[in-house]
């Protein structure tokens, strides 16, 4: 029954389109193994969050972007950065904290921003980046833009009291048709260490959203067809209506939750084991080879593209200089010159 | 009597007459009381009033259930009639409001409404909206882990529902199962924000999304809020855990002494409300039921009346704290 569903899912996919978005959810995924052992050789500073597992999410609704639109998330931003149209090279630099970096390597793997690409970052701290998700999908309408803003959060960070007050207020807004947002849910089933049964007594996330008036839908995160149907779907319906609305994506952190979780106490290697058949890389690469939109060999070829790509990244970042010292007050403030009184 | 409620109810709810007459008391006072503030306050005597007006039965019927000096009770500033029905009295508000050393609150330190006594367990409120919440899950918690069957009540406006606070105690009492109830008098404004500018969504709905049950209850009729409560009280003394309550209400007073509420609502809306009044419809029922006659009632207001004279006139008469004081009750002492 579910090879019915997925056919009749595809129906509208096109495979070429299939076979661009699994040469970005590889290169993602060579990107966070190779900055994973980066940071193990003591090269990346700070700290680490991969995206590993959940590459189709990203994928299926980044695809779908807009000139116009904005994207927001949190701390596991990589592969938001790279499918976006960042260059590895500039990404991996940023999380070696060169200067070459995305943002002049002051920002680190969990602060990755590109404007001119709509990516409004990258933020640290759990929860804090949904009102300003929000804020934006106001901006947006305000300033009489058709964009809409898709806010990426965990499963964490409905837990906290920003997203709360946000959530409020795009409810709120949407019924004036002013919030433009659409919320996804990256359900990775853990926060931290924290399973969501142990999180919240009720872990229907898409079902909360009911409390601040605004629709939801759960998709299957790790098939990218079910992920590009709904993002086709609701990106318009909210760029029409101007309403926040929810998509509560159900996938799986199969990497742990950063660099520092070796020992992954809190689950068991054998659901681990079950979640990697769902991986959504092997999901697709079946799928591809069953549309006969690609072969083995085809496969490999990818791959070896995207780790070649990546070594190139890893030996720029590697040979990139440090930021000079004297730039360390720079970048702080915009017109940051008048705050610190230079001419 | 136009409206008559002739059915007694409060029989069903296991409530004598006595009952009755002591709850409708506590109302009586903490309106009484409350008029008085406005009055001092107008001929300049005290800085700043914020009113229970119209909820007090909201307030009572919920408060009633509280076993004074073993549950836990987190007001929020309007909740006169909560502190009177644990045993607070017109003294101690009158002294609070002036700023008296006597003040059983703060002596006199805090802002009217911050209610605080160690010996009937009200936790001191503190001014920013919905921090009481994570504090009362906190105290709620401590009775699980005691085993203890205490109950905490944690009392706020509609408006404080918006806070990230209210969220994260709210998931958290959901997490953990714990005895807590969340009494929302929604009196329909923030300040001058109504609730559907302020809320969306329903806030008897918000329970579901963590994982316990919410129930919407006439919060002017002191009965009806006594059942909802006193079921919710049952329950988290069962260790069946949270219960939001949202109290349906009206506030019938401009938000404090600071405010002029004609510029945002009609007062043909206030008018409305003035109809529903919950004291008002105590008596109607009190009367319908047989415990109260026009001479009781009249009795009543004259002991009131009396009591809050006395205790005016006592708050005024009294010192204010030491300046040599003024830096201590900032932190615990050794006892």
């Amino acid at each position: 029954m579910a090879d019915e569903k997925q056919t009749e899912v595809s129906a509208a996919v096109d495979p070429e389109r299939l076979v661009r978005l699994y040469r970005e959810m590889v290169l993602v995924r060579e990107f966070e193994e190779a900055s994973q052992r980066s940071f193990r050789q003591g090269k990346i500073g700070g700290y680490l969050h991969v995206y590993t597992g959940q590459e189709a999410v990203a994928a299926g609704f980044l695809s779908q972007k807009k000139e116009e639109d904005k994207v927001i998330t949190a701390y596991r931003d990589h592969a938001h950065a790279l499918m976006l149209g960042a260059d590895p090279k500039e990404a991996m630099a940023e999380l070696f904290g060169k200067r070459t970096g995305m943002v002049k390597g002051k920002g680190g793997s969990m602060h990755l921003f590109d404007v001119d690409r709509g990516l409004m970052g990258g933020y640290g701290i759990v929860g804090g980046h949904v009102p300003l998700g929000v804020g934006i999908a106001y901006a947006l309408r305000y300033r009489g833009s058709d964009g809409i803003c898709q806010l990426y959060l965990g499963d964490g960070a409905v837990q906290t009291g920003a997203f709360h007050e946000a959530a409020n207020l795009a409810g709120l807004w949407g019924r004036d048709g002013m919030c433009p947002v659409v919320f996804i849910v990256e359900n990775n089933q853990y926060a931290m260490g924290t399973s969501v049964e142990r999180s919240t007594a009720n872990p229907d996330f898409a079902g909360k959203f009911e409390a601040y008036g605004i629709e939801s839908e759960k998709v299957d995160g790790m098939s990218l067809e079910a992920v590009l149907e709904a993002g086709g779907r609701v990106f318009e319906e909210v760029r029409e209506s101007g309403k926040a609305y929810a998509i509560e994506a159900i996938t799986y952190r199969i990497a742990p939750h950063g660099a520092a979780d070796f020992f992954e106490k809190y689950r068991t290697k054998e659901e681990v084991r079950e979640w990697r058949q769902k991986d959504p890389i092997g999901l697709l690469e079946q799928r591809l080879l069953d549309l006969d939109a690609v072969d083995e060999e085809k496969l490999q070829e990818i791959k070896d593209e995207a780790k070649r790509t990546i070594e190139e990244a890893v030996r720029f970042a590697d040979e990139s200089e440090e930021p000079p010292p004297e730039e360390l007050y720079t970048d702080v403030y915009a017109g940051e010159d008048e705050y610190l009184g230079k001419e | 009597m136009a409206i008559r409620e002739t059915q007694r109810r409060h029989e069903a709810l296991g409530l004598d007459e006595d009952d009755l007459l002591r709850m409708y008391r506590h109302m009586l006072l903490a309106r009484r009381v409350d008029e008085r503030m406005w009055i001092l306050n107008r001929q300049g005597k005290a800085a700043f009033v914020i009113s229970c007006q119209g909820q007090e039965a909201a307030q009572v019927g919920a408060a009633y259930n509280l076993r004074p000096g073993y549950d836990y009770v987190y007001p929020y500033y309007r909740d006169a009639g909560i502190v009177i029905t644990l045993g607070m009295t017109a003294r101690d508000q009158l002294l609070s409001l002036l700023a008296r050393a006597e003040d059983p609150n703060s002596g006199g330190r805090q802002m009217p409404g911050h209610f605080s006594s160690r010996e009937l367990n009200i936790v001191t409120a503190s001014a920013p909206i919905g921090v009481q919440y994570p504090q009362a899950v906190g105290s709620a918690m401590a009775f699980k882990m005691r085993g203890e069957d205490g109950v905490v009540l944690a009392c706020g406006g509609e408006a404080s529902t918006s806070e990230g606070d209210w969220h994260e105690a709210m998931n958290f009492a959901g997490i953990h199962d714990l005895p807590v109830i969340f009494l929302i008098q929604n009196n329909v404004y923030a300040i001058s924000v109504p609730e559907n500018l302020q809320v969306a969504g329903r806030i008897v709905d918000r329970a579901a999304g963590y994982g316990f049950p919410g129930v919407e209850v006439d919060g002017n009729d002191v009965l009806a809020v006594y059942k909802v409560a006193k079921e919710a009280f049952e329950r988290a003394r069962r260790g069946e855990g949270p219960t939001l309550i949202e109290a349906k209400t009206y506030r019938m007073t401009a938000h404090s002494s600071d405010d002029d509420d004609r510029r945002y609502r009609e007062r043909e809306e206030v008018e409305e409300w003035r109809k529903k009044d919950p004291i008002l419809r105590f008596k109607q029922y009190l009367h319908g039921a047989g415990v109260l006659d026009d001479a009781k009632e009249r009795e009543i207001e004259e002991e009131i009346r009396a009591e809050v004279d006395e205790a005016t006139e006592y708050a005024e008469n009294a010192p204010y704290a030491d300046p040599e004081s003024a830096m201590r009750y900032v932190y615990a002492e050794e006892e």
